[in-house]
């Protein structure tokens, strides 16, 4: 153990000051100092991409991150993307219910966080262009079949309201 | 008054099903989308420690030391559990065979790599694991069986000592004629195989809160638990509490697929918290210790099989003969996967007779766990190859070979040599559907046309049988007792007509409490949404199962048909008091209770369960002022096994067709999925989407089994796949995107006509990715028999012929 370190971040809009040691991931900084549990840890190696989050406005693995590294960032988490006054779900989160893109449901804050990083950059992906972009992230129930259709109906909806 | 069994959706009380076969939405995916569903990690209680497990570096060694006291001594640290702690106050697991369990923290040995060894409870996790570097243990490494061949070679070392043998179970299960018909037959294929280790790997590992209350010896545990109700039988067998003193809290899980595992986590953490005087003890195992040690390694399998064929294709006789390596000991219940395939032994053909000789060992590998399918995808790889090879041999294409061997519509019920029956199926109409969907001719030209030019191109036709809804007796062989797997669940109304469905399980992932509450909306003709399905703790619940087997869309149906069917007798007779007239004047249809002679008067279920309970004065004398109605399910006419382990065992017997087409690359011993197509016959679909997502969801563990994942273990029994940087999971990349279409027979026997339909991809894509493979590489006269045909497997074989 080493003496802590200062944080100064701002997840998902809000400014958070903490000591944290310099070993403790973002991942778990973002779950048990925030207690932002939208993110989750499959592997913690870095393969799974269930631990995506995006940093400064790109995608990352926040289980390879370190919460000191995050110093001064921009963190975006799962709990950002429901309307706060609302609760409405984000048409990402609604076309994956929609087209039934998830089963047991714990690898998809990580495949919907990249999907956000996604379609901001390419609002019309081809189907190749969807693989290339979640083809870090694991999933054990779906088969992906339907989360490529959810990406695909979220990026329609996202275009459609965009011209609307 | 009540109706009788309800065969179909149409036969609900409602004028329409508005939900039952129907493709909704699920009511589980707000919270999961949203990341708020209360996964075991995201639990805390007041005053939790957190455990970390020291893990054994040796397959098989014997403890002489454990020097645990600098660990002790670190701030932070309240806890430190060690063997000697288990031996006071534990047994060693329950297993079936019995007697080849370890307990849960290894006492005076280990026997696999990544066995306990000691834990630490601190403050947080990252202390704890800080403190686990502090215990310094002795150990005096033994001989080791690294698999399944040298557990049965003679003066091999004992992974059970006291079993003077490493031989966990032999026998031979002979069903009709074998002999004969092998001496008859006018062709006899036969040859080895061997499918390596895989396993669940679901995205959350393990993971528990335990709590134990000292002054009122009981223990509480929340986790992802599979089955709450065994995980509290074997807690109270290991930790010797009354199994009603041991309270099971199910989180939701993320994923499970049977290879969740569980037991020893929890009572690691359990006896933690006893030590560290009932303060709360989470827990987390990690991805390394998951792919290490965790539930996850299944069918580790070496296999001898034959089949004897007439002249005219008809087979008349299957023999497999199974070594089937258990790991270290029988834990994890892996012996089940062994005997699992009696339930269709045969498959989809008329077969007349059939031997199957298995061994089960124990060696110095992880214990064996269920994984999806709990044992038919190495059986059907085994059989379904054999059935290619008999084509290649007759001249015959595989997909006639096959429909002059099914199972016959008019043939249903049928019994399989094994014993089982197989409730109804169209197999024919299913492979005729996919020889379409695929356009079978045009592919077989192009393959010609790719086989000219010196392409490897293969095309796999398989067919599989999915026992769905399973029963204990099919396992009796193995030692496991029973007939009978109860559902249960209550379904109550409240004043304002709102229903609760309690049941004993929490979700995995595919989608039981939608079914629930598809089921209870249209039999009690109210809104999906004003249906809430809830979890029971195992301590309060109703005799349940949860997820396995492919069970639970069946069961659950039929326990809360059940229930409804309870509170509609019920509802029925108050109704009958009210209006002054007979229960048979009354029916139940749309929501409303009304006079079957004048459906325009009648009541809502709202005012109903409002008079009951509020209304004490109005109900008949003997009728409770309790609106809810409790109901536990179990398959009908189960029968018990004979000697031969043969019994009607389980209920429901789907079917598919998968082909598909593949290259081999020459030059790298790559596979590619060219197209891929399927045809599924599940009965009545509940919800076709998910039914779908489970068919999906197998074709990705199918191809992973087929052509990437794999346990690798070296000589020494060390393994050798501790990340997912080894254990391969498919990508979005590596599966097809399959065309699929659907035939339905209702099963006649199972509530709504639903079949078990979780297990039938898995069962059948590894087998038609092998048959294809091996259609590919057949003009060079290779073929490829052992699991999975990676990329490296395939460049050697080709080797052999360049």
């Amino acid at each position: 153990m080493t003496d802590k370190q200062r944080v100064c971040v701002t997840v998902n809009g809000r400014r958070y000051e903490r000591w944290v040691e310099p070993r403790l991931t973002l991942v778990d900084f973002l779950r048990h100092e925030l207690h932002l549990g939208g993110t989750h840890v499959g592997c913690e190696h870095g393969i799974c991409g269930l631990c995506t989050v995006l940093i400064d406005g790109r995608s990352g693995r926040s289980c390879l991150t370190l919460a000191v590294q995050v110093d001064g960032a921009e963190v975006t988490t799962i709990e950002s993307l429901r309307d706060p006054s609302t609760g409405a779900l984000h048409p990402i989160q609604q076309a994956f219910v929609d087209a039934h893109g998830l089963q047991c449901g714990f690898c998809t804050p990580g495949f919907i966080m990249t999907t956000v990083e996604l379609l901001r950059e390419n609002p019309d992906p081809s189907d190749e262009e969807i693989k290339r972009a979640l083809d870090g992230n694991l999933c054990r129930c779906t088969g992906y079949q339907s989360i490529l259709a959810s990406v695909r109906l979220a990026a329609r909806r996202l275009r459609e309201g965009r011209e609307a | 008054m009540a109706r009788g069994v309800l065969k179909l959706p149409e036969d609900l009380p409602v004028s329409v099903p508005r939900f039952v076969g129907k493709e909704v939405t699920r009511l589980e995916d707000p919270g999961l989308v949203t990341g708020t569903a209360e996964f075991i990690d995201n639990l805390s209680l007041a005053g939790m420690l957190h455990c970390a497990i020291l893990r054994s570096p040796h397959p098989h060694a014997r403890i002489l030391r454990i020097d645990t006291s600098a660990a002790e001594a670190m701030d932070g640290v309240a806890a430190v559990l060690t063997g000697e702690d288990l031996r006071r106050w534990c047994n060693p697991a329950v297993t079936a065979p019995e007697g080849w369990g370890s307990y849960s923290m290894a006492v005076d040995k280990v026997r696999f790599v990544g066995e306990p060894v000691a834990a630490v409870a601190a403050c947080n996790r990252y202390l704890a694991e800080d403190a686990l570097e502090q215990i310094r243990v002795e150990y005096e490494p033994l001989p080791c069986v690294p698999d399944a061949h040298a557990a049965t070679t003679p003066g091999a070392s004992l992974v059970f000592e006291e079993k003077g043998s490493n031989v966990i179970q032999s026998r031979v299960y002979d069903w009709g004629e074998v002999d004969r018909m092998f001496a008859e037959a006018d062709h006899v294929v036969s040859n080895t195989f061997r499918w390596n280790r895989v396993g669940a790997n679901p995205t959350e590992t393990f993971g528990c809160i335990c709590q134990w209350d000292l002054t009122g010896n009981a223990l509480t545990c929340h986790g992802s638990y599979q089955v709450p109700r065994f995980m509290a039988l074997g807690r109270s067998a290991t930790l010797r509490l009354p199994a009603n003193r041991i309270r099971i809290i199910a989180q939701p899980m993320g994923g499970g697929f049977g290879g969740k595992g569980g037991p020893r986590g929890t009572d690691i953490a359990a006896l933690l918290s006893r030590k560290a005087e009932g303060r709360p003890v989470k827990y987390i195992e990690d991805r390394i210790e998951y792919l290490l040690a965790g539930g996850g390694q299944s069918w580790d399998r070496h296999y001898e099989a034959a089949l004897a064929v007439r002249a005219d294709g008809t087979i008349t006789g299957l023999k497999v003969k199974l070594l089937d390596d258990q790991g270290a000991g029988a834990e994890g219940y892996g012996t089940i996967s062994a005997a699992k395939p009696l339930a269709a032994f045969t498959g989809c053909y008329r077969i007349e007779a059939a031997r199957y000789d298995l061994t089960l060992v124990a060696t110095n590998r992880a214990p064996t766990y269920p994984f999806r399918g709990y044992g038919p995808p190495p059986h059907y790889f085994v059989l379904e190859s054999l059935v290619d090879m008999a084509a290649r041999k007759l001249g015959m294409d595989p997909a006639e070979l096959r429909r002059r061997n099914y199972i016959r519509p008019e043939q249903f019920p049928y019994v399989v040599p094994s014993g089982n029956e197989y409730d109804s199926g169209q197999y024919e109409v299913v492979l005729d559907k996919a020889l379409a969907l695929a356009d079978y001719a045009k592919l077989r030209a192009e393959q010609a046309r790719a086989r000219a030019a010196g392409r490897l191109i293969g095309i796999g036709v398989v067919s599989t049988v999915e026992p769905g809804v399973f029963d204990w007796n099919c396992y009796a062989t193995v030692g496991v007792p029973g007939v009978g797997v109860p559902e249960g669940v209550k379904v109550a109304v409240d004043i304002l007509g709102n229903v609760t469905v309690a049941v004993g399980f929490n979700l995995q992932g595919q989608g039981q409490f939608t079914v629930a509450a598809q089921v209870a909306a249209d039999y009690l003709g109210v809104d999906m949404h004003a249906v809430r399905v809830a979890t029971a703790a195992s301590d309060v619940a109703l005799p349940h199962f949860g997820q396995g087997g492919s069970r639970l869309g069946v069961s659950v149906t039929g326990a809360v048909l059940g229930a409804c069917r309870k509170l509609e007798v019920l509802f029925c007779r108050v109704v009958a008091h009210l209006m002054q007239t007979t229960p048979e004047q009354v029916e139940l249809m749309d929501g409303r209770l009304r006079l079957k002679a004048n459906p325009a008067v009648g009541m809502t279920l709202a005012e109903v369960a409002g008079t009951m309970l509020a209304r004490s004065d109005l109900l008949p004398p003997d009728v409770e002022p309790c609106p809810e109605a409790n109901y536990v399910w179990t398959a009908p006419g189960r029968t018990a096994p004979d000697e031969q382990g043969r019994c009607k065992s389980y209920l429901t017997a789907a079917n598919a067709t998968h082909l598909v087409m593949v290259e081999v690359d020459r030059e790298t011993g790559q596979t590619s999925i060219l197209g891929y197509w399927i045809v599924d016959d599940c009965g009545t679909r509940l919800n076709p989407a998910t039914v779908d997502g489970q068919i999906e969801g197998g074709v990705a563990q199918g191809v992973g089994a087929a052509l990437f994942e794999e346990y690798v273990y070296g000589e020494s029994a060390q393994p050798l796949v501790t990340t997912f940087v080894d254990y391969l999971i498919p990508t979005i990349g590596e599966v097809p995107s399959s065309r699929k279409a659907v035939v339905v027979t209702p099963s006649p026997v199972s509530p709504l006509g639903a079949k078990g339909t979780g297990e039938g991809a898995i069962h059948t894509t590894p087998a038609a990715i092998m048959c294809a493979i091996n259609d590919a590489l057949s003009p060079l006269g290779i073929e490829v028999r052992e699991t999975p045909a990676s990329p490296r497997r395939l460049w050697q074989l080709l080797q052999q012929v360049a």
